[in-house]
């Protein structure tokens, strides 16, 4: 009786665990760039860069695919608004990093001080640590539903998401920080050397914005 | 009259392959869904012990008129029985088919009912139709899956609450795993002796085949888990317990249905039998073995040639459906139509299969449901007795004239 395989509707968390494996990897290869930028090696960093813009591209297409599959048609254990808006943010991720790698496409930093360029450095290490713990939660809210939303599962789904918030929360600090120093550096510095740092750091810290807006959406699909 | 057995036989053959087609890949789905076994093994194993349940366990004595639908006093002239099973089984098998093809659950029994009171109402009008009767099969209609559903809801929440849901899950699934277990065949022997064996009573059944196979059960699996327990994660050591399991309740179901369901397919070949050879009519005739074994083999046969393909795709597409889902959903369905059958209430299998999913799907058990699907199987469900009744109505009146 064929009904079984039209019943069961295909799930979208194996394609959602998907997407966000690739927005990790392209927020890595970010990170990788960022490291060479800050070593002075423009020219693999470009590189990289590049490879972060065709990431982005493969995270839009799966997007699409699954929120075309998305339809009203299903009863999930869910709410589908929950899992779109999720999946929009988790893009986003993505999208915040592709716009990192074009800012740091730009222009070679040869004026800035050092000491801008480690916080920069640093809010890079912070957001990698964002997006591999809204992957985390996606793999657990996988596991949530699995276990039909066992207490412990929710307890350990709402702990990955404290510590994304925990992490936006460090990235923030280190973008004060950052514009501090471009400041009190405003003599030594371009204008255009500070534009270009300032929204290198406003685009890196998006991308912990946006990880943390995807785990609160995370957050309400267990209170469904 | 003897063109007219053989005629009888032929289609009470095409009805057996077309509920073989139909309705015995669901008892294997679950398990093959949940890759507890292939679709190739599915297909041996339900093939077996749905003929093994049909020629051995299926009824001796059946009614020529299913489940009393019709008054057999108002039909006088052993003809118009003749005609009456043939339209019926015809009307069932047509529509079967139909449902099968565009992979609807309808249930085997209501179409042969709907057939049958389709002829009756062209025979006799409407108060040849025992409707009180035909109330009890529209309500089942509407209770299979709801009470199939609440089941289900309630059993898979117990069942992840006290395995899952524990501080030491491990620890916990290697008690409570034993005990759903031993619960399960509390009411599977129960179910052999009143479907299979067809026993009356239920505290017979509980006391004598319900809990002596529970319990032994429960002490199997507790001390081999006891030994060992399949794996450090408990969600993978559990889902393997239940795989195992499942393999079970699931030919326990194929040998039930093939005991029950083989009565719809050869009910009317009995039927024709009787006027045949003894030239009769009367309400209850005994079955020869030879036209159980032939519903048994027709059954058989549309296991293995139309629900392999069923089943095959089932093993490739379903993902969804892990063991202890399986498990809930074959536990439930089987714990309500026990308990339907002990109170008189005809409830359909596959309805209550069907509001199991929907149950654990409810209880957010399962990720993804097509609602559109939910919506095609509850409106089939609704046109099975009426489309199956027209069917049967056109060619009873046409065999009438021409005969």
């Amino acid at each position: 009786m064929q009904v079984w395989t039209k019943l069961f509707a295909k799930s979208p968390f194996k394609p959602l665990i998907k997407h966000s494996e690739v927005v990790l990897n392209t927020v890595e290869t970010l990170e990788r760039a960022l490291r060479l930028w800050y070593e002075g090696d423009y020219g693999e960093m470009g590189k990289l860069a590049v490879e972060v813009d065709r990431l982005e591209d493969v995270a839009d297409r799966i997007k699409e695919e699954i929120r075309d599959s998305l339809s009203s048609r299903l009863m999930m254990a869910v709410a589908r608004e929950d899992v779109l808006i999720y999946l929009h943010m988790q893009d986003k991720v993505a999208d915040a990093a592709e716009d990192t790698a074009k800012w740091l496409l730009v222009r070679e930093p040869d004026g800035i001080p050092e000491e801008i360029k480690e916080v920069i450095l640093q809010m890079g290490t912070e957001s990698i640590k964002a997006a591999k713990l809204v992957h985390e939660a996606i793999v657990q809210m996988d596991r949530v539903i699995e276990s039909g939303f066992a207490d412990g599962e929710i307890e350990r789904e709402y702990g990955i998401i404290h510590r994304i918030e925990g992490v936006e929360k460090a990235i923030d600090e280190l973008d004060t920080k950052l514009m501090q120093s471009v400041f009190e550096n405003a003599d030594s510095m371009s204008w255009a050397d500070g534009l270009y740092i300032l929204n290198v750091a406003r685009t890196l810290s998006n991308i912990s914005d946006k990880a943390k807006d995807a785990a609160e959406r995370l957050r309400l699909m267990m209170n469904k | 009259m003897e063109m007219w057995l053989l005629i009888t036989i032929i289609l009470g053959f095409a009805m057996a392959w077309a509920i073989g087609a139909n309705d015995a890949a669901n008892s294997m789905s679950t398990a093959v869904g949940a890759r507890a076994i292939t679709p190739k093994q599915a297909v041996v194993i339900a093939g077996l012990l749905e003929f093994t349940g049909a020629y051995f366990f299926g009824k001796s004595v059946t009614e020529t008129i299913r489940k009393g639908i019709l008054d057999p006093t108002m039909i006088k002239d052993p003809n118009v029985l003749v005609y009456g099973s043939v339209a019926a089984l015809l009307a069932a098998t047509i529509w079967l088919i139909i449902a099968t093809k565009f992979g609807l659950p309808v249930s085997t029994t209501h179409s042969i009912v709907g057939g049958i009171a389709g002829y009756g109402m062209v025979y006799a009008g409407t108060a040849i139709v025992n409707w009180g009767k035909m109330t009890q099969v529209v309500l089942s209609w509407i209770l299979s899956p709801i009470v199939g559903a609440i089941m289900a809801y309630f059993v898979f929440k117990a069942l992840t609450k006290s395995i899952f849901e524990r501080r030491d899950p491990v620890r916990s699934a290697r008690l409570w795993s034993p005990f759903w277990i031993g619960l399960a065949f509390v009411v599977i022997g129960t179910m052999f002796y009143i479907k299979v064996l067809h026993g009356k009573s239920l505290r017979t059944g509980v006391m004598t085949y319900g809990i002596p196979t529970g319990l032994v059960v429960f002490f199997v699996t507790y001390f081999l888990l006891r030994l060992r327990f399949p794996s450090s994660d408990p969600f993978i050591g559990v889902e393997s317990i239940f795989r195992k399991v499942q393999v079970v309740t699931s030919g326990y179901v194929a040998l039930a249905h093939g005991a029950n369901d083989v009565a719809n397919a050869i009910g009317p070949v009995a039927a024709v039998y009787a006027v045949a050879t003894m030239g009769l009519s009367g309400m209850k005739v005994p079955v020869p073995r030879w036209i159980l074994a032939l519903g048994g083999l027709g059954i058989a046969i549309g296991v293995a040639t139309y629900g392999y393909r069923v089943m095959e795709t089932v093993g490739k597409r379903i993902t969804e459906l892990t063991n202890t889902r399986g498990f809930t959903i074959d536990f439930s369905a089987a714990t309500v139509v026990l308990v339907a059958s002990w109170m008189g209430l005809p409830i359909s299998t596959t309805h209550t299969v069907v509001g199991a999913v929907i149950g654990i799907g409810l209880a957010r058990g399962v990720k993804a449901i097509n609602k559109e699907v939910v919506r095609d199987i509850v409106i089939s469900w609704f046109v099975t007795v009426p489309v199956a009744g027209l069917i049967s109505a056109a060619i009873f009146k046409f065999l009438m004239i021409m005969g």
